[in-house]
């Protein structure tokens, strides 16, 4: 291991424009392609700073800064093209969030590696549109907002409520949501406007390990904590009349719910599983890493191929716990006006995948290439016309959801034929931390961050005190500045702009 | 997964805290120490469980035998937070107090511990942060004579 001073790591990296920083091969051992970064000025200065406070010789305890990370990753054996850090990038483990990578599943060293999807398989958003407005919500939120907290199970040790057998569970990891439209949890229009449809197709839950399906049984149908949420949220601007229009939005203060969980205890666990498989898997293939969090092995092995099997299994069922959210939702929404959902329109705009690791067809030096592109903390932003989109947004390009944090807002982007080209069809996936969180309970104050909540109109439940502080709009970067990076280098345009008035937290 | 036991005399002795909580942008990283590698262990796995609640509240009413073996000091020290993590996540939904090692092979990495505590419930339980995982992201395990005490530190992604 080299140890370089600030200044030296620095000589690596080049700003090659307002946005855009490249990373050079060097940076990092081994590294097969360059990697490339999306910054403004606010955002740059955090991950440089995370790369000054690394770069201390003789440290003891600490980890590894984002743009290392990427650096890590663009020395896979497979990858093709730059590994890419999005604008709401951060040190995590193996992969950094915000990156993505892809790799030629037509070469035989290329590999798929767990830390590239993350511990929560599939974690996502999807976001419901009712026809309600601002002033039919604000008299009664503090009650929507109770109702919701009561109907979703949410907060660490809670559990489902939805019934589930095992043989249930096998059913529901192998279907995703037609299990849950055949067991009337959902519509038949909900799964048109989910990526695959709600169902990984070559899911198979014989790969997943007793321990996951364990954990996952009581948990289906929660929401989590950490960051994970339902908000009730307002429309509070519109950048593209056209593509909101084709959403069913029509205007600000139109009102929307979005939900943002994951595949909960089952998906961890697949990743853990998954992670100690692939160690013996490199050291039999002979894969040498510079991380040990980025045990990965060759796509078309059986291990890499037992993997995939079993992470989509995994996103099945996370696409059926934000389902099964979807009902809960649409039931506390029900009661509270006394009219039926569809009366409501609560349908589904669309529901993205910011965690997984999927097969796509990409032009990589003007040829197609079938790609496993890895996409963590990075949500797919495909453009107008992709074959993979629903019709409904054939014209428009691939709504693209971005969950602010609590009080911040959301945004609803729309993708390019820009980013298709830089970034294979991927953006920014949310606001991404900039404070730790042991920083933020220490600096914040719990009736601080409520009494602002409060200031701003937003009524929260939470399950847990200590994630006020973690949470507060403070521990994150600003989402404004990840988004408007975003549409500024044009990997995705911004469409709608949500402001929410009700959280619902773990 | 074994039939829960009746605790015995010694599995009320609260174990004085010995870890801390460290800044790492996403997740949380542990840093336990003790005048032994086994205490260095059981107070890492108390700072997991003191995450996710608060353990005041906790009382000791049934006890687990969680084992766990690596082929290492950092996959054996992975595997016992992960097996604790899943008699937390799964029946039997063992929220722990108090985790004493009992054995402890330095030979062939094993270890057999006793996880002391209740069934985690909403209500009399504070929720605090769910673990989703533990890592080997910047894991460090260090023995004398290269430090004073041993000391571990693990990041767990949260």
């Amino acid at each position: 291991m080299v140890v370089r001073t600030f200044e030296e790591e620095m000589g690596y990296l080049e700003k090659t424009s307002e946005y855009s920083w490249r990373i050079k091969k060097g940076f990092q051992p081994n590294m097969k392609v360059e990697g490339v970064f999306y910054v403004n000025k606010n955002l740059e200065r955090l991950l440089i700073e995370e790369l000054r406070n690394s770069a201390r010789p003789g440290s003891v305890g600490g980890f590894l800064p984002g743009v290392k990370q990427i650096a890590n990753v663009a020395a896979l054996p497979g990858i093709v093209g730059k590994s890419v850090g999005l604008p709401d990038i951060h040190s995590g483990y193996g992969f950094a969030i915000g990156n993505m990578a892809a790799f030629d599943v037509s070469d035989p060293k290329a590999v798929v590696s767990p830390g590239g999807v993350g511990f929560d398989i599939n974690c996502g958003v999807r976001l419901l549109r009712t026809n309600l407005f601002e002033k039919d919500v604000q008299p009664v939120k503090d009650q929507l907002a109770q109702s919701m907290f009561d109907h979703i199970p949410v907060g660490v040790g809670s559990r489902g409520i939805i019934p589930m057998t095992a043989r249930d569970l096998e059913e529901a990891l192998e279907m995703g949501m037609d299990w849950s439209l055949r067991e009337g949890y959902v519509w038949a229009e909900d799964k048109e406007h989910c990526e695959e449809y709600g169902r990984m197709l070559d899911a198979d839950p014989s790969k997943v390990s007793m321990k996951a399906k364990k954990r996952g049984l009581p948990q289906l149908g929660t929401l989590g904590a950490g960051n994970h949420y339902a908000e009730i949220q307002v429309v509070d601007e519109i950048f593209n009349k056209s593509a909101a229009s084709k959403m069913g939005i029509e205007a600000k203060g139109q009102v929307c719910i979005m939900i943002h969980s994951g595949s909960r205890g089952f998906g961890h666990q697949v990743a853990t599983d998954a992670l100690l498989a692939m160690e013996k898997a490199m050291k039999k293939h002979n894969i040498e890493v510079n991380d040990r969090q980025l045990a990965c092995a060759p796509i078309n092995q059986s291990e890499g191929q037992d993997y995939l099997k079993s992470m989509a299994a995994a996103a099945n069922f996370a696409w059926v716990n934000r389902s099964s959210m979807t009902f809960l939702s649409r039931q506390a929404f029900a009661k509270q006006f006394n009219m039926s959902p569809d009366d409501l329109d609560m349908h589904v705009i669309y529901d993205v995948s910011h965690n997984v690791a999927k097969v796509e067809q990409h032009m990589v030096d003007g040829r197609p290439k079938t790609l496993l592109v890895h996409r963590k903390g990075s949500t797919r932003a495909f453009p107008p016309h992709h074959p993979s989109i629903p019709v409904d947004y054939q014209l428009t390009g691939q709504p693209v959801l971005i969950g602010g944090t609590m009080g911040t807002c959301s945004y609803v982007l729309t993708g390019t034929e820009v980013g298709m080209n830089e970034t294979f069809g991927s953006t920014c996936h949310g606001a991404g931390r900039s404070l730790s969180r042991a920083k933020s309970r220490r600096n914040l104050d719990y009736q601080g961050v409520l009494d602002k909540m409060k200031e701003m109109g937003i009524a929260i439940r939470i399950a847990s005190p200590k994630l006020v502080m973690e949470e507060a709009p403070e521990s994150y970067k600003n989402v404004d500045d990840v988004v408007n990076t975003c549409d500024a280098v044009g990997i995705s345009k911004k469409c709608i702009k949500l402001r929410p008035i009700a959280v619902i937290k773990g | 997964m074994d039939e829960p036991q009746e605790p015995r005399d010694e599995d009320f002795l609260v174990q004085p805290c010995k870890y801390e909580y460290l800044d790492h942008t996403a997740d949380v990283q542990l840093h336990s120490w003790g005048e032994t590698m086994e205490e260095a262990f059981e107070q890492c796995a108390m700072a997991m469980f003191g995450y996710m609640t608060d353990l005041e509240r906790v009382e000791v009413k049934q006890v687990h035998i969680v084992e766990a073996e690596g082929e290492d000091m950092m996959s054996l020290l992975y595997h016992f937070l992960d097996e604790l993590l899943f008699v937390f996540s799964a029946e039997p939904f063992l929220i722990a107090k108090v985790v004493k090692i009992v054995e402890f092979d330095w030979d062939n990495f094993k270890i057999k511990a006793r996880a002391c505590g209740e069934e985690f419930q909403i209500g009399k339980h504070s929720q605090g942060t769910e673990v989703k995982a533990i890592t080997y992201s910047a894991m460090q395990i260090h023995d004398r004579p290269e430090v004073e005490r041993p000391e571990i530190f693990v990041i767990i992604d949260i």
